[in-house]
């Protein structure tokens, strides 16, 4: 050992060459050894969750800065760059996702593109809805804005992705969360877009709440009196077969002279009480000469030509009663110009070929006229006034069924009802002789449905 | 501290023959070495850097600088150890086969 002792106080010149050697060393070797462990670092980091990870390596010391989305995960995450095999210092400068009140989160759709923003919880839920948004709105721009918070409202993900599948269904728009509520708004694609998306926001998550604004392209209905080809053109939206059947079948009574055209399409998406509102309109309509008739959402909007003076007047004062809350009707309805007056002979033809196309109807076992036919009730009034010389007996007839007194009364009572509405339509009273036969005069035998059909009946006889 | 060994190997063995170099050298230099004042001496800011080493007082790339030099040092001492022992053996073996030798003759 002493003699080490003596050798070592000879070794000291080598400590030159060594200083050369270590200056080289720390000249080649610095460069390679920090990236070595920054590629050792990540290594590390690759199953950790963690947002704008960042590694920078100074010698062996490592500042690592990252946004963390638990505390667990955080030290985990400092822990798995601590452990490296070389590190030796650890600079830590990482944090916890900030928490927001309120957590908002929201897609937008314009025409050019798709934004995404707002908070996210994970960069897993995040990739979850891109991939959701790039599959939903394939070929459109994506533009991702979202950043990362912890304070999501719970099933955040599935409620996020329920509402991207129902921005696709949107023209433009936006539906955004925040925290638990989730409000719509924008234009549907389609018609009924407004419905499918409420519908479809009967899956959200329990404790979401919803504001939906959507709206949707206007339901139209549309129908055209053309008195030339003597059709009635239905077009637009109902909302199913069985609206589409009654308002049909309602139309094909109110226009006993006219052939029904039909091409209407069923669609959901109509307003409250379409279908209430769509018939009384087209009983309004059967009062017109020539008309159109156009429902656009909660918009009625009736034109034409009136067939008298009369009733002119009671179809603008009368369209706006009676709506339902919400809807509007607007009407431009002049008169048609009176016909040239015609002889007692001419006139009896008239009624007889108006009333060979279409009956006087009543509601059942009453003297009230049905709805269905003011139309044809307005035509004879129109046809009574041509003829301004003449008397006219208005004769109620009805079926066997029922005792003859109350037949007797039944028709007799349903002429003056007739009669009433020429008066209530301007003529003088004095023109008109109600009378009734009960089952007396039958047409047809009453044996069979059809029979007393065609001997339920008012006959207008024409006398000078 | 065996990533460090790992990563520099060659540049250690570099040290360790160098220190192998001198201390076969000094085993049979003439004159004076240093004092063992100047050692002492010496001895003081090695050990002061030493202790910056242990303690990690000084960062980033100096840091590593310090570690490195440090051991390129042990290695170095380590081969001046082995270098001075082996050649003092060889001197040794020489002398006492010079000493026979000579009273054979």
């Amino acid at each position: 050992m002493h003699r080490l002792f003596r050798w070592s106080s000879k070794w000291w010149p080598g400590l030159i060459p060594l200083a050369i050697l270590w200056v080289a060393a720390a000249w080649t070797a610095t460069v390679p050894l920090e990236a070595d462990l920054t590629a050792h670092a990540a290594a590390a980091l690759k199953d950790s969750v963690l947002d704008k990870a960042t590694i920078a390596t100074a010698g062996r010391d490592i500042t690592f800065s990252a946004d963390a989305f638990s505390e667990q995960g955080r030290s985990s995450a400092v822990a798995s760059v601590e452990a490296v095999p070389g590190v030796r210092l650890v600079n830590d400068l990482t944090t916890l996702v900030p928490e927001t009140k309120p957590f908002v989160w929201a897609i937008e759709r314009d025409v050019a593109k798709v934004t995404l923003s707002g908070s996210v919880p994970l960069p897993v839920v995040r990739t979850k809805l891109l991939e959701a948004a790039r599959t939903t709105f394939a070929g459109t721009e994506i533009d991702d804005r979202m950043n990362f918070s912890r304070s999501a409202p719970s099933r955040f993900e599935a409620a996020a992705a329920l509402l991207i599948a129902q921005v696709g269904k949107l023209k433009t728009g936006k539906i955004a969360i925040s925290d638990a509520t989730v409000t719509l708004s924008g234009m549907a694609r389609e018609l009924g877009g407004r419905e499918a998306i409420a519908a479809a926001l009967k899956n959200l998550p329990e404790g979401y709440s919803v504001a939906n604004e959507i709206h949707a392209p206007p339901y139209i209905f549309e129908a055209n009196k053309d008195p030339v080809a003597a059709t009635l053109t239905l077009t637009g939206y109902v909302p199913d077969n069985a609206v589409h059947a009654a308002i049909v079948a309602s139309a094909g009574r109110k226009f006993f002279g006219e052939k029904v055209i039909d091409k209407l399409k069923a669609s959901v998406g109509e307003p409250a009480n379409f279908t209430e509102v769509v018939t009384r309109m087209l009983g309004v309509l059967s009062r017109l000469s020539t008309g159109t008739l156009v429902v656009s959402d909660r918009n009625v909007s009736i034109s034409g030509d009136a067939l008298y003076d009369a009733a002119g007047s009671q179809i603008r004062a009368d369209l706006p009663k009676g709506m339902p809350q919400g809807w509007q009707a607007k009407a431009e309805v002049s008169v048609k110009p009176a016909a040239a007056p015609v002889d007692s002979t001419v006139c009896q033809q008239l009624f007889a070929d108006l009333l060979g196309k279409g009956a006087i109807r009543f509601e059942t076992g009453r003297p009230t006229l049905d709805a269905d036919s003011v139309g044809l009730l307005d035509r004879l009034t129109e046809t009574a006034l041509r003829c301004p010389t003449a008397t006219i007996e208005v004769v109620g007839h009805t079926d066997s069924d029922g005792g003859d007194s109350f037949n007797q009364t039944l028709s007799e009572r349903r002429a003056q009802a007739v009669v009433d509405y020429m008066v209530k339509a301007g003529m003088p009273a004095d023109r008109f002789k109600p009378m009734g036969y009960g089952s007396a005069q039958p047409v047809a035998a009453n044996d069979t449905d059809e029979g007393k059909a065609k001997n339920r009946r008012i006959d207008f006889i024409v006398r000078q | 501290m065996v990533y460090l060994a790992m990563f520099h190997w060659g540049w250690l063995l570099a040290a360790l023959l160098l220190g192998f170099a001198m201390g076969w050298i000094s085993v049979v230099q003439r004159g004076q070495g240093i004092t063992k004042k100047a050692a002492q001496w010496l001895a003081v800011p090695i050990v002061a850097l030493i202790v910056a080493a242990v303690t990690r007082a000084v960062p980033g790339r100096f840091g590593y600088w310090l570690d490195l030099g440090l051991a390129m040092l042990v290695a170095y001492l380590v081969g001046c150890a082995i270098g001075s022992w082996l050649r003092d053996r060889v001197v040794s073996r020489q002398a006492a086969t010079g000493r026979s030798g000579g009273a054979t003759v």
